[in-house]
């Protein structure tokens, strides 16, 4: 039987789509966590990013988050949240939550701070009050970046998740690393293929959404590129 | 000038790369060989068997043998096959549970030692493997319940068959399909659990799991030293799922020539199980690598100097 | 494990005398983990590089260039190795098959985005000096470029370093062998030797980076003084 045939066959397999060790099971376990950490973490680093971007202040901070952010392995973060918090879903809660505020607060505060001094004269100009301005003229020009930050959030919080089954949760990433621990590299191939089909998912869909969030008159025919390293890179980076 | 320097800039990367590949570890790289030959001894992945490993190997290395090290290699299902290709040489075994993997779980073990190690070595031989003395040391798969948790008044597996059905097994991920596990447990006890998490053998992600609730029940080996501190209910096997785990050398035939033999065997009768209980203490609890812990051992045996 | 405690007695979150005994090991992880880097981020550009001036100078391949190596980005590390362990074993060429797979979308992108953010005038300048085409592009296009290079292998280069813990779960690691010790054996100082180490290395690997960057390009040194 090839390697092919026993991929297909696993996931034919019925007993595999049944139960807490099932795909729809693991799948719904994958997903809430990630739009649980995506949507707690959004809470804590949007109002933060945008009002730092919205006083023009702590720009250093905000954009180093991220630099910061990235140096950190994940896999560790996980482990030093297993030893704080015990096993299972809260640490892996916790850490996702950690690694899923950086892109959020970096992007937002790059978008506000992208919105041009004269609009926001403009705007005040008008007699908006800060308020409006705020959230009528400067979060819609910055909604691209801050969608940006939340889709490169959400890909990079369900891919940690994968890692969080070596600390005993759940998710997708069971099949990959119960798998590795019995060598049954047929289920390691099926799982991953799982998580790759739902990361890729995430990512379109979530880009989709973006697409959508952009207020009708700022849509660009051809979006200006930017080098990855650059908040507006639009790139989980 | 310009051009050059960004030139010379990526040349460095790319030279920097390849003088690192050139430059990396030869993982295979073989010892130099002494007249007595080499011998690669291999564990599985916890600590006890490690410990073995190491006391094994040292105590070779001390007659004059080259020994190579593959420690934490896996489960069974890695370590076995990779001694009959011949990647490894030795590795501790657990009587019954290499009968029962030898024999596809026939259920041909017993808790008679010797006659286990006898049918285990009929399978054997044929691989041109063979399984020196049992030792009296026994390590088995043991089930613990949390003392002060929902089940803590339990004392005996059989206790069980009425309340397994609202219980959580935690366990390696093999445990599922293992004899004497969780398939065990079904066949000789008639205990269907509500659900199964994989945690890992025996280790601290199982322990924890026992200590939080996350589970009702848990893989935990009779010679961990968790046992002697009352946390944890062994739960007592009444109905002999378990058989002679005694620790025995599988060892290569082409390597065990009668010093080699013996030299094990004669450790293998000064370890028993509570050596074994001592040894995984300063693993767990102390924190203590095996090969310090092996040697220490070995030098108050007489083994070494 | 103690839920809940951040530190009892048995362990500590660091125990020197441990670090003490392990100065070997931790070494050798440390080596091997800079091994792994380095190889990866290399061989990163060497496939990077050529696909990159293709699709600067093929407008028809540039989308897919940069979907390809954006699905490859996309997908979990983890997922990646275990979808090359069946194929290429539990070695250090799955590793790398892996961490380049990753590096691909960084450089390639920061190489193409630098190279056409070579300002049109320049480049006729440069023609009108009568540079021949292949000059143009070895004296004026890739030196402007370099910064965005340069900044490309740095994010390749901490992404990576970071990357390379969770080679650990398929036999390499680096560091993220103390990573796996610390979670295995229930033992914070190798977890925290290793976390650390990994970041110290990530930041030492970024700080180079950027002086480097600023060596390459003396020229935007000069623009901020000016």
């Amino acid at each position: 039987m090839t390697f092919l045939h026993q991929v297909l066959q696993w996931f034919a397999d019925p007993s595999h789509w049944q139960g807490t060790g099932g795909i729809p099971h693991r799948l719904a376990e994958h997903l809430l966590m990630s739009g649980a950490s995506v949507g707690t973490a959004a809470l804590i680093a949007l109002p933060l990013g945008i009002a730092l971007g919205h006083r023009r202040r702590g720009g250093f901070y905000a954009i180093n988050v991220s630099n910061v952010g990235r140096a950190i392995p994940s896999f560790a973060l996980l482990v030093i949240a297993l030893q704080v918090f015990g096993i299972g879903a809260r640490p892996a809660f916790v850490a996702l939550v950690a690694l899923a505020i950086p892109p959020i607060v970096t992007n937002s505060y790059a978008g506000l701070m992208g919105v041009e001094a004269d609009i926001r004269e403009a705007a005040r100009g008008m007699g908006m009050r800060e308020r409006a301005v705020l959230f009528r003229v400067e979060i819609p020009i910055a909604m691209p970046l801050i969608m940006a930050g939340l889709r490169t959030s959400a890909v990079q919080v369900v891919a940690t998740a994968t890692l969080a089954a070596l600390v005993a949760w759940g998710g997708l990433g069971r099949y990959i690393v119960d798998g590795l621990a019995q060598r049954d590299f047929v289920q390691v191939f099926c799982g991953a293929v799982l998580v790759a089909l739902l990361s890729i998912l995430v990512e379109l869909g979530l880009g989709g959404i973006q697409a959508l969030a952009i207020p009708r008159g700022l849509r660009l025919t051809s979006a200006p590129e930017r080098p990855v390293g650059y908040p507006d890179s639009g790139l989980a980076a | 000038m310009r051009a050059n320097r960004g030139t010379v800039i990526g040349g460095l990367f790319v030279g920097l790369a390849f003088l690192t590949a050139g430059c990396g570890s030869s993982p295979g790289a073989s010892p130099s060989s002494s007249p007595k030959g080499s011998i690669t001894v291999a564990s599985f992945n916890f600590p006890e068997s490690a410990i073995l490993a190491q006391i094994y190997g040292q105590a070779l290395k001390a007659k004059g043998y080259t020994v190579a090290f593959k420690l934490n290699l896996g489960s069974r299902e890695v370590v076995e096959p990779a001694l009959e290709r011949g990647d490894i040489d030795l590795y501790p075994g657990y009587a019954a549970t290499e009968l029962e993997f030898q024999n596809k779980g026939k259920g041909e073990a017993t808790p008679d030692a010797q006659a286990t190690v006898a049918k285990l070595n009929t399978y054997l031989n044929a691989k041109s493997l063979e399984a020196l003395t049992a030792s009296g040391a026994i390590d088995e798969n043991a089930f613990a319940v949390l003392k002060s948790g929902k089940y803590g008044s339990k004392t005996k597996l059989s206790d069980l068959t009425s309340v397994a059905a609202q219980m959580v097994l935690g366990g390696p991920p093999e445990c599922p399909t293992r004899p004497f596990c969780a398939a065990g447990l079904t066949k000789v006890y008639g205990l269907h659990f509500k659900d199964f998490k994989a945690l890992d053998a025996g280790g601290p992600l199982t322990k924890a799991a026992l200590d939080q609730g996350s589970i009702d029940i848990g893989l935990i080996f009779s010679s961990d030293s968790a046992y002697s501190t009352g946390k944890y209910v062994q739960l007592q096997d009444d109905m002999h799922l378990q058989n002679a785990d005694n620790v025995v050398p599988v060892i290569r035939k082409d390597k065990a020539n009668d010093e080699v033999v013996s030299l094990l065997n004669s450790i293998d009768s000064k370890l028993t199980t509570d050596t074994l209980v001592s040894l995984n203490k300063k693993a767990d609890v102390d924190k203590q690598d095996p090969d310090q812990i092996a040697s220490d051992w070995l030098k108050s045996n007489g083994f070494t100097s | 494990m103690a839920a809940g405690m951040l530190a009892d007695a048995t362990d500590p979150w660091i125990r020197w005398d441990w670090v003490g005994r392990h100065i070997p090991v931790i070494t050798a992880a440390l080596l091997q983990h800079v091994e792994l880097t380095a190889i990866a981020v290399g061989a990163g550009l060497l496939i990077s590089v050529p696909f990159a001036l293709w699709a600067w100078r093929v407008p028809l391949v540039r989308d897919p260039v940069f979907a390809v190596s954006g699905i490859l980005y996309t997908i979990p590390s983890l997922a990646l190795f275990a979808m090359l362990v069946p194929f290429t074993g539990l070695s250090t060429l799955t590793s790398e098959i892996g961490l380049v797979s990753y590096t691909l979308l960084i450089l390639i992108r920061n190489i193409v985005v630098g190279l056409e953010g070579v300002p049109a005038e320049v480049r006729e300048a440069a023609n009108g000096m009568g540079y021949r085409p292949l000059a143009r592009m070895i004296r004026i296009d890739f030196p402007l470029a370099l910064p965005a290079v340069i900044a490309g292998i740095r994010i390749a280069t901490v992404t990576t370093i970071g990357l390379v813990t969770v080679t650990a779960v398929i036999g390499q690691g680096g560091l993220g062998q103390l990573i796996l010790e610390g979670l295995i054996n229930d033992f914070k100082s190798p977890l925290l030797v290793g976390a650390v180490l990994s970041v110290l290395l990530a930041v030492i690997a970024d700080i180079s980076l950027s002086g480097l960057q600023r060596l390459a390009t003396p020229w935007s040194q000069a623009e901020a003084r000016a």
